[in-house]
């Protein structure tokens, strides 16, 4: 079997590799679930095929993570509940139970798409070779649901812009300052449970990545995101200011 | 929408002066309910963000009319203002161009650094409604009326006066140079590149106007009465001034104060800054962490063209390249601007006003 033993690469650049394709199969596998558990409370059966489609294609997405995963043999930990991903999860799903569609896009679409699509870039670029396409193609998915869901979510500002901006601020920060909180320098949230050992973020330059400059395009996607979408730069500033950091 | 101006007279495109204001505003945005952020923490995400408008303005002139625009910051890194991150500096610039077009900004000004990457040419622009302008004549405008109430204040007489333009081959020092040749006993100029700088000068003495000039700054400053320094460097070093030698600082940012050896022999003021006498008014309102003027309503020449410009419904691309701004232009605006209650800013430096 092919692998991604020290050989290759050092143990170091082994751990951190497997590290992030843990933390890239958890999160499309919340992804899945996100939209999974969405299906149950839409009706109109459009939007719920729609849903089916789109945990249909973050399971896909897993898929290829934990196949890349298994022919390099790497370290593999899946934890659906740890506190960042869990808590993400739980946030899904107290708008999920009330059927709030809208804001379950702006969760999984926007805030958590926008972070993948930057991060898996990042990963792309510094990896290379196939894992670097894998990534990549990804990455490339994930701007469509991030696309499409702005041009949903653009047409829903214009019907009321002021509750619109309001329930996207509270959105914003109940899911958003998890996601702040991850990728913050240092832990705010203790261990984040799906790393093995300590936490990546700190081996990241043994693949020539820096956790803060994932966060700083992370943030960027993110704000170019709103901007699209139609939410005044004078609250997005306000709403990326008053994240943790 | 609710958020956005009702209807978006200018907009003014900026940056930070430094670290310590940028900490002050995004604490002042995270109000005191949040922990303060250390300029660490903050340095690792500001330049990330992409440009945007973060406040609206609303000016008032003195005949009533009211103008109302937004600012836009570039989230450029105060301390990435050198040629070497040219690149990065535009694509933020031009981004932040993209913006207010998106906004409909009637008007827009580009602030401090912005104009001079773009070296004042707006040519690269997609067509659009709105309309470009450095800010610079309304600048310059300011710069050598400022001087001129200066010198009534101390006594000083002009045509007995050595001027020295630091900065001459630029869009305002030219303009400068332009305004008060002939009207000195001799012109000081100094600027670093050799060739501009003598052209410059030679087309001066072929006007028989008395000219001195180096690329030594050094050389020329034993000799001034009175400076005015617009040079876009952050780093200008003044020694050996004339005693009581009046210093316009007009650069950006203007840090001479700290840089000059003798800095109680010298009247020096910040120059090429107005004041709104019926007010402009911010919102949000960071005007407690944005606002560093020991008087009210103080703002940028380049800022307060594109207000005046708003106010007189005249839309155009009034400031533009380099070399452009003639007398006649200043004192056009210069009027427009009087018109609607803006003058030249009341003489201050870092220790307060005069
Ligand atoms: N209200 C205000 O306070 C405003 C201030 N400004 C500031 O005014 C300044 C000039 O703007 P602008 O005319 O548009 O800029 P330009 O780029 O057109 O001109 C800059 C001039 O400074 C010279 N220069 C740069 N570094 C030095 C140096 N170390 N020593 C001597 N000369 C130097 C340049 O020539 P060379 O390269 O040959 O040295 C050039 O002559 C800037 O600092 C700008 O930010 C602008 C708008 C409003
Ligand atoms: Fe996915
Ligand atoms: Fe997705």
């Amino acid at each position: 079997m092919e692998t991604l033993q020290p050989a290759s690469i050092t143990i170091e650049e082994f751990n951190v590799i497997s590290d992030i394709f843990s933390q890239a199969i958890t999160g499309e596998l919340i992804g899945m679930s996100n939209f999974a558990s969405l299906v149950e409370t839409i009706d109109d059966p459009h939007e719920k095929m729609e849903a089916v489609e789109h945990a249909n294609s973050e399971r896909s997405h897993a898929e290829g993570f934990m196949a890349y995963a298994k022919k390099k043999n790497l370290k593999i930990n899946i934890n659906l509940h740890s506190p960042y991903w869990g808590n993400v999860r739980k946030q899904f799903l107290s708008y999920a139970i009330k059927k709030d569609f809208i804001a379950c896009l702006i969760i999984q679409e926007v805030i958590l798409e926008s972070f993948a699509v930057s991060m898996y870039t990042d990963v792309a670029n510094a990896l290379g070779g196939e894992a670097g396409r894998l990534f990549h193609n990804i990455a490339d998915e994930e701007k469509e649901h991030l696309e499409h869901s702005s041009d949903i979510l653009r047409a829903e500002l214009n019907k009321d812009p002021k509750a619109f901006i309001k329930k996207f601020e509270e959105i914003h920060f109940n899911c958003m300052t998890i996601l702040a909180e991850f990728t913050a320098t240092t832990d705010l949230r203790g261990h984040c449970g799906v790393c093995n050992g300590d936490c990546m973020k700190g081996a990241l330059h043994h693949i020539g990545l820096d956790v803060t400059v994932m966060r700083g395009n992370a943030l960027a996607l993110y704000a170019s995101a709103l901007d699209n979408i139609g939410i005044p730069g004078e609250k997005s500033i306000i709403w990326i200011a008053r994240l943790p950091a | 929408m609710d958020c956005q101006a009702p209807s978006l007279d200018f907009a003014i495109i900026g940056h930070q002066e430094n670290w310590q204001h940028i900490t002050a505003l995004i604490n002042d945005i995270r109000t005191p309910r949040l922990e303060k952020l250390p300029v660490e923490k903050i340095k690792s995400i500001f330049s990330f963000i992409p440009p945007r408008d973060v406040f609206k303005i609303n000016a008032k002139s003195k005949t009533g009319a009211e103008a109302n625009g937004v600012y836009i910051e570039t989230f450029i890194d105060p301390d990435m203002l050198d040629a070497q991150y040219i690149r990065t500096n535009i694509s933020k610039v031009m981004n932040a161009v993209a913006f207010a077009k998106k906004l409909g900004a009637k008007v827009v000004t580009m602030g401090g650094f912005t104009s001079i990457l773009l070296e004042g040419n707006f040519d690269s622009f997609s067509p659009g409604p709105s309309k470009f302008t450095t800010g610079n004549t309304l600048t310059a405008a300011f710069i050598v009326k400022g001087v001129e109430k200066a010198i009534t204040q101390y006594g000083i007489n002009l045509q007995e006066s050595n001027i020295l333009i630091v900065g001459a081959t630029g869009d305002i020092g030219m303009a400068c140079t332009n305004y008060f040749k002939g009207k000195t006993k001799k012109m000081l100029l100094c600027a670093r590149n050799k060739n501009r700088l003598q052209k410059f000068a030679l087309e001066l003495i072929k006007d028989n106007i008395l000219v001195n000039y180096s690329i030594v700054l050094d050389e020329l400053i034993p000799e001034a009465d009175i400076i005015i320094c617009v040079a876009s460097s952050t780093n200008i070093q003044m020694a050996n001034c004339k005693k009581n030698v009046l210093i316009c600082d007009a650069g950006y940012p203007k840090n001479l104060e700290t840089t000059i050896d003798n800095p109680a022999a010298v009247h020096l003021f910040h120059g090429g800054m107005g004041q709104v006498l019926n007010g402009y008014s911010i919102n949000p309102d960071y005007s407690k962490s944005m606002y560093h003027y020991e008087a009210p309503y103080i703002s940028h020449g380049c800022a307060l063209e594109a207000i005046v410009l708003a106010l007189e419904n005249k839309f155009e691309t009034y400031s533009t390249g380099r070399g452009n701004i003639t007398n006649d232009k200043m004192e056009e605006i210069y009027d427009l601007s009087l018109k609607h209650g803006i003058t030249v800013a009341p003489f201050y430096n870092t220790k307060g006003l005069w």
